[in-house]
């Protein structure tokens, strides 16, 4: 009897060693996990940033929003993450550019590693030359966002000779909000995110440089007479949706080989050919609406200045509605409302469009390439 | 017992450190873009328009039974109306009513890939909290 309850307490006191070591196991890992995401996933590598300065003829700036619901299906029903779909492409012309350098920054959700310590939630690539130089996990901005922490990077890597480049910068994500924009992050629910912010961005980025050669917003409804007034300061050529966009985004292959592609050096032609591309590549598998339009910034100037005031007035307007009516307020071709109907809204415009399949705008045939609001 | 405790307590730490986005709207589209699997894997027309019809009724009805709960808040409400509405005029257009040409047997495959793509826009039209939408994914799921 004795034998047999020492054997029992022997038995019980193993398993209770076993559950510690597993604890303890489990603590150990946990410990390790939190301390690696806490660190940097590549270290810099200065030398490579000093001796291929000079080769750069291109920088590329690309910022990726996946802080929100991102998912979409092929017409097999397969499943992608439009934001890690969006790396994977940024990441192959970062890599396909042997002229380039590619600041890639990815706003990913905020997550948190044992429920109570927040993970850093942005992580940073830098590509010169094809090569991957610096990736690193940072902290996006907490408080207002202003992409202060992305601009400390960028200004961190970028080249001495900005002036002699052509910049590009892509923003790819949700529709950015011309006012209110509260929930625009996921993770920072109370947080708002406008197209007010996107140039503040834009304008930490270009401070001391020219403005941007090309930007690329590909978002629903990018083309819309504020949006590209206000990034229009920042930068000469603009391409956007100014209609719904349909998650698998603008393709990315046309940055592919600028050196070939942008040889010359002309970009407002580079543009209307990735238009084209980006066209072509949608046109083929989504049922939607598609809209893709060029916007020469300079010779759309005298357009946007004829259409300021009611546009402001209608913004004035809906920033008083409430919520609720808000839900019931839709975009529509800024050449349905008389006032926009101008012999100078098609000038420095280039737009590629094709109706939906199904639904109401079926046997919509053309877009202006602004986008405006029916209330 | 406390080891295990503290054993379950982590993973269950884990689990809830997911990122909350990973479920919700995600749950909804892959509702649609099954239907859109099965109308592509059917031959006969008339099954493809059942199939359809179907699926919208299913989320019509789900969604008037979460809408009518009382721990829905007012913006859910209307997230949900607005969903409503835009499940409605599928419905008539795949049926040919209100105002709409009847989708043709040859185009029920595109139509149902439209259904699902119309969901996957990159706008924010679906204004619905987390919570409403796991909800809706849950009765869904009894429902059918």
């Amino acid at each position: 009897m004795g034998n047999h309850s020492s054997f029992d307490l022997r038995n019980l006191c193993g398993r209770s060693v076993s559950y510690s070591m597993l604890l303890m196991s489990v603590g150990l890992a946990a410990c390790t996990m939190f301390l690696s995401s806490c660190s940097s996933g590549l270290p810099v590598q200065l030398e490579s940033q000093k001796f291929e300065k000079d080769t750069v003829k291109y920088s590329i700036l690309f910022i990726i929003h996946g802080d929100g619901d991102y998912l979409y299906h092929d017409t097999i029903g397969n499943e992608y993450k439009a934001d890690e779909v969006a790396l994977a492409g940024a990441k192959r012309v970062a890599q396909q550019n042997p002229y380039a350098e590619m600041f890639i920054f990815h706003q990913r959700p905020g997550r948190n590693f044992l429920l109570f310590f927040p993970l850093r939630d942005g992580e940073f690539y830098y590509y010169r030359n094809g090569r991957l130089i610096a990736n690193e996990m940072y902290w996006r901005d907490q408080k207002q966002s202003n992409f202060d922490s992305e601009v400390e990077l960028y200004r961190r890597f970028r080249a001495n000779n900005q002036h002699d480049l052509i910049n590009v910068f892509l923003y790819y994500g949700h529709e950015i909000p011309e006012f209110g924009g509260v929930g625009y992050d996921a993770s920072y629910p109370d947080r708002t995110f406008t197209i007010h912010d996107l140039a503040s961005g834009l304008n930490g980025f270009a401070r001391d440089s020219t403005r941007f050669d090309l930007t690329v917003l590909s978002t629903c409804f990018g083309g819309t007479p504020y949006t590209i007034g206000a990034l229009g300061s920042f930068t000469r050529t603009i391409i956007a949706s100014p209609d719904n966009l349909h998650l698998s985004y603008f393709d990315l292959h046309p940055l592919e080989r600028l050196d070939f592609s942008l040889r010359d050096g002309d970009v407002p032609a580079f543009a209307k050919r990735f238009a084209q591309q980006v066209y072509d590549r949608l046109t083929k598998d989504i049922q939607t609406a598609v809209s893709v339009a060029v916007y020469d910034v300079d010779r759309v100037q005298e357009f946007l200045l004829s259409v300021h005031k009611f546009y402001d007035n209608t913004l004035t307007t809906l920033k008083g509605k409430t919520q609720n009516s808000l839900a019931t307020i839709e975009h529509c071709d800024c050449a349905e409302l008389p006032a926009y109907i101008l012999p100078i809204m098609n000038e420095g415009v280039d737009v590629f469009y094709r109706p939906s399949h199904f639904g109401r705008s079926k046997n919509k045939q053309s877009h202006s390439g602004w986008e405006c609001w029916k209330y | 017992m406390k080891a295990r405790l503290a054993f379950i307590s982590i993973f269950i730490m884990f689990v809830f450190a997911l990122p909350a986005n990973a479920g919700g709207k995600g749950e909804l589209q892959k509702y649609f873009s099954d239907v859109a699997n099965k109308v592509k894997a059917t031959e006969n027309a008339s099954e493809k328009r059942k199939i359809l019809n179907e699926s919208f009724q299913s989320m019509s009805k789900t969604l008037d039974k979460v809408q009518s709960l009382w721990l829905i808040s007012e913006d859910d409400r209307v997230g949900i109306e607005r969903l409503k509405a835009t499940l409605k005029e599928k419905q008539d257009e795949l049926e040919g009513s209100n105002g709409f040409e009847q989708v043709s047997d040859a185009q029920l495959n595109a139509f149902s890939n439209y259904v699902v793509q119309d969901m996957e826009q990159a706008d924010q039209m679906i204004t619905i909290s987390l919570v409403t939408l796991l909800l809706i994914i849950i009765l869904i799921v009894l429902l059918v």
